[in-house]
């Protein structure tokens, strides 16, 4: 949905205008009271839109913080194969990450940096550095069931996305708020429709389920084990899992996390992707 | 009066006038000739597009684990995550008569990079003397050659060639998952780059040698994704693969053994298309002959009313009569039918064995997803051979039977009257 208020105008306003204008008394003042009722329901309409928008951003910016810095664990459980990966990341915004391996040993070094809508990996084994093309934007990141395009996307979710409030009030006893985002009609997305429930008193997301198209749902993301590191209250896991492989998932675990740390765009370069001295 | 005289009678009236025999038969001939040489032409399409389709990559017979095919998933190599003893199932493959050669690949997927472009590619893993025994791949080398087995060599296709602007010799950076979940990668020299005519394969696939793919995605060297397997008689592929499917011990469900018409099921569709348009194109050509002889026969036979009347009248049988002209017809048709093949056989093993080649006027061009190169090489069409003939004696005795009942009706008394 382009505008939030237009169809305020065309469902309700309109009957309203044809029966004020029917009585004679009031047709004079009927401008002004189709006025007063526009500025009064299409600022409200608006804010609802507004608000989730602003929920939702200020969600990301509290789990982003202007710049971070800390280490995480991957662990990765497919039918054919686990692994766990640790790796060290770096944020900027959200126009910038780096994401170094640092285990397993075989992986160690290998690396993915992300500036703006690009990304490159650095394969240590062969000292290179790749460009992923926009063909590979929907594969699979580090063999987990994160796409490369979460990676990359993830930062325009507001920009790409209407986001309505679906539902608001308790759900097992604590006050939730439960977010439908829909794609923009111009937005080139990969998913129908996502949904993210967050909870009021923390701001803290509790899941997130992800449709394709058609409607079904693709996959889900849980967040679990709140607590406080780098002074914020963050989510330190989040386990996603496929929705058609139910034995399958990727759970991400952070160790420590610190927020708006001294960095500046400028960190975020390919010789910096290819080396890690002095990045920590 | 015994059938013999009228046989004789038949006969000699082809003499009468020759220039009219002459005709009726070139017009049979032509009509055998065009049909069985246009029948031979298409076979000849058919069987270039069942070779183009299957045995450029795919082989015309595959053995899968089961669960391989449709999805080609990585992990589902033939005996499962311990794998098999390849040498031994090619072995059996090859034991079939129907087999001429087979080869063990590895499928996968993932990027190879040059500079600064990087494309994704599906890999397939071969072994490099044994390969060619089944697919002509290898063969269409437009520069540089195979990649050589225990060599980090890969050969690219054309269109991919260009998107990352490699030659031979060129190193480029090959990234592919791992079964194992690791990302493999390794560095590679462009051996060669080949040119299929075919926009998938030139633009995605890469040939690296199966040892190599496989340390490159952490597969064993007893695990392969596919057996492929060359059967020069595309039509015999189906029987060798129910014998293979027994020969192997695939009943127990974990094999697949499918021949190309399981693996292609549009180009068998496309040859019994192909199959029935013979059968409308013999029935043009002899329906239209049909009315060539009936015409030179009803002449024919309004010319000779007065024998006919005479005849007649000395008591000769209708039955004879009718009997004469149809013996006339078949002796047109039999004449027809050894010129016409007299004319067929030699263009046929001519263009069988020398076709004609016209991609210089078309340049060649895909049919259900086949290549097609415009030659115009024909099959021996044997069954349609016998059917045109059997078609060409049907004609003329089916278009002399008008006219011979019309000669043994004609009233004795009234013609020879001049009436």
């Amino acid at each position: 949905m382009a505008c939030g208020g237009c169809d305020y105008w065309e469902v309700d306003v309109y009957p309203i205008a044809v029966r004020v204008s029917r009585v004679s008394w009031l047709r004079r003042l009927a401008p002004y009271a189709l006025l007063t009722l526009v500025l009064f329901l299409l600022p409200s309409q608006l804010s609802a839109q507004t608000d989730a928008r602003e929920i939702v951003d200020r969600v990301d910016r509290l789990l982003r913080g202007r710049s971070s810095r800390g280490t995480m664990r991957m662990d990765v459980v497919t039918a054919h194969w686990s692994r766990s990966m640790q790796m060290r990341i770096w944020s900027l915004g959200t126009e910038y990450a780096l994401i170094r391996l640092l285990a397993p040993p075989k992986d160690a070094g290998t690396a993915t940096l992300k500036s703006g809508e690009d990304m490159w990996n650095y394969l240590p084994r062969v000292d290179r550095t790749i460009k992923l093309p926009a063909s590979l934007m929907g594969a699979s990141w580090m063999g987990s069931h994160f796409t490369n395009d979460d990676l990359v996307k993830e930062s325009r979710i507001i920009e790409d996305y209407d986001i309505e409030i679906g539902y608001e009030g308790a759900r097992n006893g604590v006050e939730v708020w439960e977010f439908v985002l829909t794609p923009k009609p111009e937005a080139a997305v990969v998913w129908g429709r996502i949904e993210e429930q967050v909870r009021q008193g923390d701001l803290m997301p509790v899941w997130a389920r992800y449709y394709d198209d058609r409607g079904e749902l693709a996959r889900s993301i849980t967040f679990e084990d709140f607590r406080s590191m780098g002074g914020r209250l963050v989510p330190a896991r989040m386990v996603i899992r496929p929705a058609d492989k139910p034995t399958e998932s990727t759970t991400i675990t952070y160790l420590d996390l610190e927020f708006d740390i001294a960095l500046d765009a400028s960190f975020f370069s390919l010789r910096r992707l290819q080396s890690d001295r002095g990045s920590d | 009066m015994a059938a013999r005289p009228w046989w004789r009678i038949g006969w000699r009236n082809l003499g009468r006038n020759r220039r009219r025999s002459l005709i009726t038969i070139a017009a049979l001939a032509v009509g055998y000739f065009s049909v069985v040489l246009l029948v031979g032409w298409w076979d000849g399409v058919v069987v270039e597009m069942i070779n183009n389709g299957t045995g450029i990559l795919s082989g015309q017979l595959q053995v899968h684990s089961a669960a391989y095919l449709p999805d080609r998933n990585v992990y589902e190599t033939i005996g499962g995550p311990d794998g098999t003893d390849v040498t031994a199932i090619i072995a059996g493959v090859t034991a079939d008569p129907a087999v001429e050669g087979a080869a063990p690949r590895v499928y996968g997927g993932g990027l190879v990079s040059f500079g600064n472009a990087t494309t994704a590619a599906a890999f397939l893993g071969i072994d490099p003397e044994l390969e060619p025994r089944v697919s002509r791949l290898m063969d269409a080398l437009s520069s540089g050659r195979p990649p050589a087995r225990g060599t980090n060599e890969i050969l690219v296709g054309v269109e991919m060639a260009r998107i990352l602007g490699v030659e031979p010799g060129a190193e480029v950076v090959v990234v592919a998952p791992a079964v194992d979940g690791s990302l493999g990668n390794d560095l590679f020299v462009v051996s060669g780059v080949f040119t299929s005519g075919l926009a998938d394969l030139d633009r995605t696939f890469a040939l690296l040698p199966i040892d190599a793919l496989q340390a490159l995605m952490v597969l064993d060297p007893g695990r392969v994704h596919e057996i492929a397997a060359a059967v020069p008689d595309p039509w015999d592929a189906p029987a060798a693969a129910t014998r293979l499917h027994s020969a192997l011990g695939a009943t127990d469900g974990a094999l697949a053994v499918e021949s190309w018409t399981d693996l292609r099921p549009e180009l068998v569709e496309y040859a019994q298309l192909s199959q029935s348009f013979q059968w409308v194109l013999l029935v043009i050509v002899f329906g239209m002959a049909i009315f060539g002889v009936a015409n030179t026969m009803l002449m024919a036979t309004f010319e000779r009313r007065h024998e006919f009347a005479l005849l007649l009248a000395l008591g000769a049988a209708p039955r004879g009569i009718v009997w004469s002209v149809v013996v006339e017809a078949i002796a047109l048709g039999a004449i027809g039918l050894l010129v016409g093949a007299a004319v067929t056989g030699p263009v046929l093993v001519w263009w069988h064995n020398a076709p004609p080649d016209l991609s210089w006027l078309v340049g060649d061009f895909t049919m259900a997803g086949a290549l097609v190169r415009p030659v115009l090489r024909v099959e021996y069409p044997w069954s349609m051979a016998v059917q045109s003939a059997l078609a060409l004696f049907a004609t003329a005795a089916l278009a002399a039977l008008y006219p011979a009942m019309r000669a043994a009706r004609v009233p004795p008394a009234d013609t020879l009257s001049g009436r």
